[in-house]
Parts: C-alpha cells; structure tokens; sequence
C-alpha cells in the first residue's frame, strides 16, 4: 500500500476496511463466489453498508462521510484484496452517485441516503461495464405529460437484481445520444432476467432488463447523457484502478507464500531463480501499481493541471498489468492455482472484469487520443 | 565449390538443419495421403462441433460451474457414437486407422469450438501415447481391443494418464526432479506383480476412464531408477476416485484423484519396470527420461493444437462481434485499430499452428508416429482390410517378439538427438501455441467489452479454458527450460538445466 497513509482518519479507515476485508469477506470469497449457483451475501453487503462504504464519498450535506478520491481507493484496494464482488457493487453505486452529482440531482441522492435502512435500499444500479454511447441497445424514453417512459431492453445492469434503483441511459424518443432516467426497479413494468452468468465479480451480479413502458424520471438534462458519464469517468477509472490493484496484491502475496512453502526438485520454489524472476516481475507491478494511484490520487485532490489525462493514463496502465499480473499469478502456484481452493483464480477474473469497467478497453484509449492528445488539452507530459 | 564434407560440417553447425526445417525434410517422406486424411479429419471434426459440441459446450460448462462434481458422461457416451476413440488406433488394433500426424489438426478443431470438450478425446490420446511409449504391445493390443469393443456396445472404454501427484507435479516430469522430489506413489514388488499405495492428483477424465496408465515408484527416493508405468482398470480392488477438482475452467473434463490402497497389479498389467527396461541399450534412468519425451513430445505437440485451437475460437467469436457492433456509426470491424487486433490474433493462431506442425513432422520421422509414417506401413495400414491386419496383428503381439521388436526399433534406434530434436520442438508448440490461446482469449475479452464478460457470449469461458494450457503437460516456465535444455545448452560445456547446479 503506497498511499501516505499520513492522516489519522485515513489510518483508521484503512485498519477498518482491511479488517473488513480479512474478517468479513476473505472467509466467504469461495462460497460467495458460487452465486449466482449459491446465495447472495446480502449479510456482508449490509454490513458494509452498516460500516457507511456505501456513504464514503457522499458529501456530508447530502447524509455522507463526505471523503475523498484518496480514502475511496484506500477502501477498494482493501476490500479487493479479498473479495472485489464488493468492490464491484460499490463501483456501480458510487458511478451512479458521480453521475447524480454531475446532472446536479443533489436532493434526490439526499432523499435515497434519507431513506435507507439497507444496503439494497441504497443502491443505484447502472450499466457499470458499459459507456452507454459505444453502441449497445438502449431502451426508448418517451415523455408523456410531465414524466417519462421507458421502452425496451438494457443489457447487463450491474447490481440490477439487488438494487431498489437504478439509473438507466436511454435515448429520447427522435432524439440524439442517450439521457440518463431514474427509474424504480420494484415496479410492474419492468422484468429483470436471472443474474447473467459472468467471467468475474460473481457476488456482484447484473441482469438484463425489459422495460414495459416503465416509469422514469430524467436525470438532468435531456442529451446530456454522454457529457455525464464523460465527467464521473475520470475518477471511476480510478476507483477501477483502485480496485486492480487491490487484486494484484491479493493475487502477489498469495503467489509469495506459496513460492515459500512449495518444493520442486527438492528446493522451494522461491530459491529458483526462474521464479525469482516471476515473483519480481509481479512485484515490481505492483508496485508501479501502487505508486502510479498514490500519485494519480494526489493529483485530482490537488487539481492539479493536466490530471485528468494523467489520472486516465495511469488507470489504463494499471488495469492491464492486473491482468498480466494476475495471470502470472496463477502461473506461480501452478495446477492448485487454477483451482477454487486458492484466491488466484476469482483474482484472474476478476481482473478481466474490472477492466472491462465503464467500456471497451480499447475504445478507451482511443477516446483518450481524441480528448487529451489530439484536442489539445494539455497533458501532464506533452 | 564446396566438398561433402564441409557441407556436411557447415550445415551442423547450431541451429542444425535437422533440428530447423522440420517441414522441409518430411515433403516427400510423408506419405502424400497423409494430406486426404487431414482433410477428411478436419471434417470429421467440424460435424461432430456443429451436431454436438457447440451446442453443448455452455450447457456443460455451466452445469460445472453450478457443480463441480458434474461428469460429462453423456459427451464421453456422444464421442464414442461419433467413432471419436478409435479414430486414429491404427487398423492392426482395431481402429479405424486414420494417421495419428492427423491428430493435431483434430483437436485445433475440437478446441476451436470447445477446448473443455476437447479433452473428453484429448485425454484419452494421452493415455494412448504413453501406453504406446512402453512399447508393451501384448498389453497395448489388449486395451485397444477393449476400446474398439466399447465403441461396438455403446459403453465407452477410455484410458488417463496418471503422472500428477499432491507434492509433485513438475517433479513427476522430469527425472532431475524426481529423486529430491515429493512424490509418494510407491510400487512394492509381491509375487506375480506389485502393489501400489500412493494418490494421483489432476487426473484429466480420470472418474469417466476405464484404462488408468500409472506411474509408481519401487524406491521414492531413487523414483528416476525405478518407475514402474503400471495399466489399472477401474474397479480393481485397491483402486477407488477420490475428490473432483474445482477448475477455474475446461468444465467439460473431470480433473480426478486416484486412490491406490494396496492396489495390486498383476504382471500382465505392468507395461514398463526395471526388469523389462535391462536389457535395453540406455540405462534404466535414461530409459525413462526417453520414455518421458516420447510423451511429451506428442502430448505437447497437442496441447500446442489445443491453444490453437482456442486462439481460433477466441479469434472467431471477436470477429463475429466486432462485425456487428456499431460504435461510433461504424461497425467495429470498420475501425483500423480493430482490424489490427483481430491481425494480430489471427496472426497468433497461424504462427501457434506452424510450430505445432513442425513438432508434429518431428514426431513424424524421429518419434511416435516415425512407424506410421513409413511409407509401406503407412499403406499397408490404409489398404489391407482391418479384419486381416487385426488377426495378424493380434497373433504378433502376443509374442514377446513383438515388444522387443518395437522397443529395438523406438527405444534402442532413437539417438539422442533424435529425442532433443521431438522433445524440444514438442515444449516450444506447447507454450507458443497455450500462449497463442491465452492471449487471444485475453484480446478477445477487451475488444468486446460488456458481452466479453458475458457466459452467453463465450469468450470468458473461452479465457477460461485456455488458461489452463500454459500449466498442463508441464507449466509453460518448464517448457521453456526444457526447449533450452533439448534445443540450446547442448551446444556449450558445463551448462546445468533441471539440476542442483542450476540456480
């Protein structure tokens, strides 16, 4: 852990969201894992939400702990050092919450936070792996009097089948781009699918949804859709860095103590130099991981010029080395590296998920190039 | 110009031309029919992914996914009515006598649709391979008529390889691990065999085998000198499954434990010991280190097919995405950063496919298939009717005549450089070809975003599957030391690989 843990309140919710992690999410990871085969943890969700990691970046005017980007990845790392099915249901909520803040629905994130006894009470469900401009069928608003209907399908609403609520992009009936709604998912008009089987995050399922003329509020302004999601991106890659790097610690000492117990050829393996290699070559990731989001979390606290390029870059950088790492991570342990018995498996998975967050990878560095590069917003190395 | 000498000198120098242009060196010694069979394999193989696999193969996975314990006896019984086990037996055992050069080009096909359903054949060619390594022919003759059988009644009989153990898994692979290494299948000598106590660990179909090629230890401490590779049929007393792995992936095959609890194994059912091996040319160590790259030779030639095969199906499924998404108000297959991934990956997959044909023509003319390949064998086993290739086949292999015959021609005539020349090019298709697969599943994944991520999409599963390649037949780490050890440090002095000196 890179980040200068140099505030007390920092240190302490550090210690409480590691001993979370350790205590409440490590001894389930396997059988939580099974869902959607075995059941939801709803109990964890809801201590979690009990410990406020729901509230952590909800500002205090609005019923929140009101932190900030830096405490935010301090609590994912940890918990995705564990267990990043948490990690990702927490995304999904705090995208949605970025998104409401920026379309400057104050109020209605107030009157949700005022509201909720529970986890699922809170939870805003959204379309977490997807931008919604990249192509993907979205459901049809149409306004009829003052408010809003939705018609159509959405696919993989991540959190869909737990959350009260959910806020889905769709486009407005003749219109261009997309419009973010608030919508009840309890309501008739709506049907949800089982909990779509997934590569990774398996406690942190999504459903496809039909929407039957369903009822919706719009969120800001109509079309503004895009320009939402385009200004909560930036930290939530962070966040998503956050929580890569969480699972390639995990995925790193893991594959460290294994390497110090195991014998090959009458030697532990951590005395062969060729895993010597392996295990600097995974450490040495982690920790460029970890500075790169100490850094990048300094940056966008302090405003610093060019952040936002800088901030995205080290986000790309890290989400694909957590892959690499957690593939070389199972590669350590061998045969019992593939197997549930061990974290290393759920950690390669849920590294591929994670970096699937908020969009097509690759589309993700090419808007990257438009909007920094070739705009001629100033980046931090030019 | 140049004297034969000279040229001779020159063109053995490193790399040697025998060992570079595999390819080359077998036109004109193949038999060209080799080519008509490739052809009618592969299309033996895309009927069986189009009526059974590829509707399948969620299906399967997600009911492993659900229950680790599932078996997939159905598929096995579904191979079985497709002819898949006998496919490449040669005729004189029965089978139906396609080439076994053919068979990586199968399983590329299998794995492109399937890799988990893959190994519901793939395994079973395992098990062959190593029977066949012994060279043991009566009892060889005796388990490839007992699978031609299954195939005529409907109840499969397929065989395993059982090597893995709970404390060795590359230590079980190599004989400079195995003496300092933690294995624990011990063999005793009784009268009229041995018994054996011991686990086997990541047995691939092991619970839905009826054939178990098995190999123990006389001495564990001195387990290079005295491996004995024992044939044990499910059901023999002492021998029971124990647990069923939790694999990330390859849903589609059981990874079993065997139990052995003073099994006993009668002579007729040991296919290789030390007292068989004396009268070979190489010592007993030796004996078994060539014994281990007659295996892996072609078993990782295969598994080189397998990542193949899933680079393809990763490759397959991006493509069919990225044809019809749309962003931006183009399809995705318009974007030339798109047309470059899908390059690259179909790059992987033909660059993965040319290094496993190179290790298949190595085996061709220097190690498992060279008998086959033998143009007069070749069409004898073509156009002689199975039934009188069988009958004489059978009278000749229960000589002991035939064994030592077979073990003169493949133990005692293989030179040294023959087995570095398979054994080498056998571990670089291996991990060039897995990791083919794994990173074009990985590509695949990113181009397609959210529905990558998606079971009902494959491509996770897809990523699954093949991850599982770079780590079997030996991790890809290993393979990669042993393609140095075979191919490279031959060629300078005090050079150590797999040993105490190496660091």
């Amino acid at each position: 852990m890179m980040m200068a843990l140099d505030n007390k309140e920092l240190t302490l919710l550090h210690k409480t969201s590691r001993e979370f992690a350790r205590k409440e999410l490590a001894p389930g990871r396997e059988e939580n894992d099974k869902h959607p085969f075995g059941p939801f943890f709803q109990h964890t969700l809801d201590q979690a939400f009990a410990l406020d990691f729901f509230h952590i970046t909800l500002p205090k005017e609005l019923g929140g702990v009101g932190h900030g980007i830096e405490e935010l990845c301090v609590v994912m790392g940890n918990i995705c050092e564990e267990d990043s099915s948490l990690g990702g249901i927490l995304f999904t909520h705090l995208l949605s919450q970025e998104i409401l803040l920026r379309a400057d629905e104050e109020n209605r994130l107030k009157q949700v936070a005022a509201d909720a006894k529970n986890a699922a009470d809170f939870l805003i469900a959204t379309s977490a792996m997807a931008n919604p401009s990249e192509g993907w069928e979205l459901p049809v608003a149409k306004k009829e009097g003052n408010s809003y209907h939705l018609t159509g399908s959405i696919d993989y609403v991540v959190t869909g089948g737990v959350a009260r609520h959910a806020l889905i992009p769709a486009t407005i009936h003749s219109e261009t781009g997309f419009s973010y709604f608030w919508t009840d998912l309890t309501q008739q008009r709506i049907d949800k699918s089982d909990p779509v089987l997934s590569h990774g995050l398996n406690a942190c399922p999504a459903v496809d949804i039909r929407f039957n003329h369903a009822g919706a509020a719009l969120i800001g302004e109509a079309q503004r859709g895009e320009e939402y999601f385009r200004k909560a991106f930036t930290p939530m890659q962070l966040v998503a860095a956050a929580m890569a790097s969480g699972i390639m610690r995990g995925s790193f000492n893991e594959a460290l103590a294994y390497c110090r117990d195991r014998k090959q050829g009458g030697r532990k393996l951590k005395e062969w130099s060729l895993m010597q290699m392996m295990l600097s070559e995974l450490s040495i990731r982690l920790h460029v991981s970890e500075m790169l989001l100490s850094r990048a979390c300094e940056a966008i606290t302090q405003g610093e010029k060019g952040a936002e390029s800088a901030v995205q870059a080290a986000a790309f950088h890290i989400l694909s080395s957590a892959t690499e790492l957690t593939s070389d991570g199972i590669q350590a342990m061998g045969g019992v590296g593939y197997m549930k018995d061990f974290g290393q498996e759920k950690r390669f998975r849920d590294a591929g998920q994670v970096q699937a967050l908020l969009g097509i990878f690759p589309m993700k560095k090419i808007r990257f190039f438009r909007e920094f590069i070739d705009s001629g917003i100033k980046t931090r190395n030019p | 110009m140049i004297s034969r000498r000279e040229e001779r000198m020159l063109r053995e120098r490193e790399p040697k031309f025998e060992d570079t242009l595999l390819s080359l060196i077998a036109t004109g010694r193949q038999p060209k029919g080799i080519i008509r069979e490739a052809r009618k394999i592969i299309a033996i193989a895309r009927k069986f992914n189009d009526e059974v696999a590829r509707p399948a193969s969620l299906v399967i996975d997600r009911k492993g996914l659900e229950d680790h314990r599932y078996l997939p006896w159905e598929y096995v019984k579904k191979a079985n009515e497709y002819k898949l086990y006998t496919l490449f037996l040669p005729k004189m055992f029965g089978g139906q006598g396609y080439s076994p050069a053919c068979s990586c080009y199968f399983m590329e096909e299998l794995a492109a649709t399937c890799l988990g359903m893959s190994n519901i054949v793939g395994a079973h060619y395992l098990g062959l391979t190593i029977l066949l390594s012994t060279w043991n022919m009566k009892i060889a003759a005796r388990i490839c008529r007992e699978v031609v059988e299954g195939e005529k009644s409907g109840s499969p009989c397929i065989l395993t390889l059982a090597m893995t153990e709970p404390n060795a898994g590359t230590d079980s692979q190599n004989v400079e691990f195995m003496d300092k290494g933690g294995l624990g299948c011990h063999a005793r000598r009784v009268d009229g065999g041995y018994v054996i106590n011991g686990n086997k660990i990541f047995i691939t179909m092991g619970h839905v085998s009826t054939w178990h090629i098995v190999q123990a230890y006389t001495a564990l401490d001195k387990a290079s000198e005295t491996m004995v590779t024992f044939a044990v049929k499910t059901g023999q007393k002492g021998f029971s499954f124990g647990k069923q792995e939790k694999k990330m992936g390859q849903k589609g095959s059981v990874a079993s434990e065997l139990i052995f609890d003073e099994c006993f194994i009668p002579d007729d059912q040991v296919c290789l010991d030390t007292e068989q091996a004396a009268s070979l040319r190489r010592n007993i160590k030796e004996t078994n280190e060539q014994l281990f790259a007659y295996i892996w030779s072609a078993s990782r030639a295969g598994v080189g097919a397998l990542g193949v095969g899933a680079a393809r199906g990763a490759f397959e499924t991006a493509l069919d995405f990225a044809s019809n998404h749309t962003i931006d108000g183009e399809r995705m297959i318009n974007h030339g950063w798109c047309q470059s991934m899908l390059a690259e990956m179909y790059k992987n997959v033909a660059a993965g496919r040319s290094l496993y044909s190179e290790a298949n023509f190595a085996n061709g003319m220097y190690g498992l298939l060279k008998l086959m390949n033998f143009k007069s064998i070749y069409y004898t086993n073509r156009f002689i009717p199975k039934a009188i290739l069988l009958k004489l086949f059978s009278w000749i292999c229960e000589k002991k005549a035939a064994t030592w015959l077979f073990r003169l021609i493949y133990l005692d005539f293989q030179e040294d450089a023959e087995i570095d020349r398979v054994d080498g090019w056998g571990s670089m298709a291996k991990f060039a070809g897995s990791d083919a697969g794994a990173a074009n599943c990985r590509m695949a994944l990113e181009l397609m975003g959210q529905a990558g991520v998606r079971h009902d999409r494959r491509a996770e599963k897809m990523m699954r599957d093949a991850k599982l390649l770079q780590i079997y037949e030996g991790t890809n780490q290993i393979n990669r030391l042993n393609l140095f050890k075979r191919l490279v440090a031959r060629s300078y002095e005090d050079v150590h690989t797999f040993s105490s000196s190496t660091r």
